[in-house]
């Protein structure tokens, strides 16, 4: 029964690993931030990658590139960086996949690159309503002062009669 | 008998500048009011708690419906200018909307963003009353492949320009299809001819 129960937990525990490693090897290159106005720098790490093994590679593919960016850094919290700066680059989603020093495997992450601010979605719609009521208020004034005129007129005839 | 003639021309005249003159003025009172609606305390939403809508493949979006505010529109792909920033349906264009095409497209998995103009030099354009919506409105996208994804608005936000939510918009967001919708709002500079802020919806695919 012991052996049954021994076996059982070793079975599930290499099955939880192998279901688990990809997703942990997946995990080992990141970018930050994730998301940059075009122009902007992105940080590519391998987190997996030893120094001492060489610079680690990061071939980045999308839209209009396929660059190889070479880690100039050790990062802080263990493998290797380089810096990306996104000029020129085309909107949209570039992958990264890193390879170490010594030519093993090292993930794959994603960043996108995004339009610079907000949208211009304006023209300023609020001058109609203005410009009726000047307009209105141009002509009834006219008008007034047309009325006024007539008026004096017509008194100035009734007296001279 | 002239003079008589003059007189009530002149009268005339008069009379059908005051009409003219207080009907342009009584029109511009009651005209639509001239700045947009902005998004309410209420209208900020939180995270959505409902079953996630399907997740399709790529296709591009032809048609936004959004019933609540009577937006029925037809959508053009646009992108981002030589300068880096988003591009808009041209302004003599101010029903049509715009899907960003380097984005995803709408029912794909991640954010697939939509802008419209809020208004022209001429008055309210295609989306005017964004702000005006609330969570749970509905958002029904029509893609040329015949599905019709249909979102649920979780949150309504305005936004300094300055401080466009770059990921919130753009990010990669959650494993389902999520839609968001961008026009101006704020107040209008009439110097720079721009909006200080801008409306973003937050909305969510349904089943």
């Amino acid at each position: 029964m012991k052996a049954q129960t021994v076996l059982v937990s070793a079975a599930l525990g290499v099955g939880l690993g192998t279901l688990l490693l990809p997703a942990a090897a997946l995990a080992e290159t990141t970018v930050s931030p994730s998301t940059t106005p075009v122009g902007g720098t992105v940080v590519l790490t391998a987190r997996g990658c030893n120094p001492k093994a060489g610079d680690a590679l990061f071939r980045v593919t999308g839209p209009n590139r396929d660059q190889n960016v070479r880690s100039t850094t050790a990062a802080a919290g263990g493998g290797l960086s380089a810096e990306l700066f996104t000029a020129g680059f085309t909107l949209g989603t570039y992958t990264v996949t890193a390879t170490c020093g010594d030519g093993s495997a090292a993930g794959t992450a994603t960043f996108t690159v995004t339009p610079i601010g907000g949208a211009p979605a304006g023209g300023g719609g609020g001058d109609g309503a203005g410009g009726l009521l000047a307009a209105g208020g141009a002509l009834a004034g006219a008008a007034a002062l047309g009325a006024t005129v007539l008026v004096r007129r017509r008194r100035r005839a009734a007296t001279v009669a | 008998m002239a003079w008589l003639t003059r007189t009530r021309g002149a009268v005339a005249a008069v009379t059908v500048a005051g009409t003219a003159g207080i009907s342009l003025v009584v029109a511009g009172l009651t005209a639509t009011p001239g700045r947009p609606p902005q998004p309410g305390a209420d209208a900020q939403g939180g995270g959505r708690t409902g079953s996630p809508g399907p997740v399709l493949p790529r296709s591009a979006p032809l048609r936004i419906d959004i019933p609540a505010i009577d937006v029925h529109a037809e959508l053009v792909p646009v992108a981002g200018d030589p300068h880096g920033t988003l591009e808009v349906p041209p302004l003599d264009r101010p029903t049509v909307a715009g899907w960003y095409r380097p984005g995803v497209s709408p029912g794909e998995a991640g954010n697939a963003v939509v802008v419209g103009h809020v208004d022209t030099r001429d008055g309210p354009a295609v989306f005017f009353d964004l702000g005006r919506l609330r969570p749970g409105d509905t958002v029904r996208i029509t893609r040329a492949d015949g599905r019709v994804v249909t979102f649920a608005v979780d949150g309504v936000g305005a936004y300094p320009k300055w401080n466009f939510p770059t990921a919130l918009v753009y990010g990669p967001g959650g494993p389902g299809a999520s839609l968001r919708l961008v026009t101006c709002g704020g107040r209008f500079d009439e110097r720079s001819r721009d909006y200080s802020h801008n409306i973003v919806v937050r909305a969510s695919a349904v089943p």
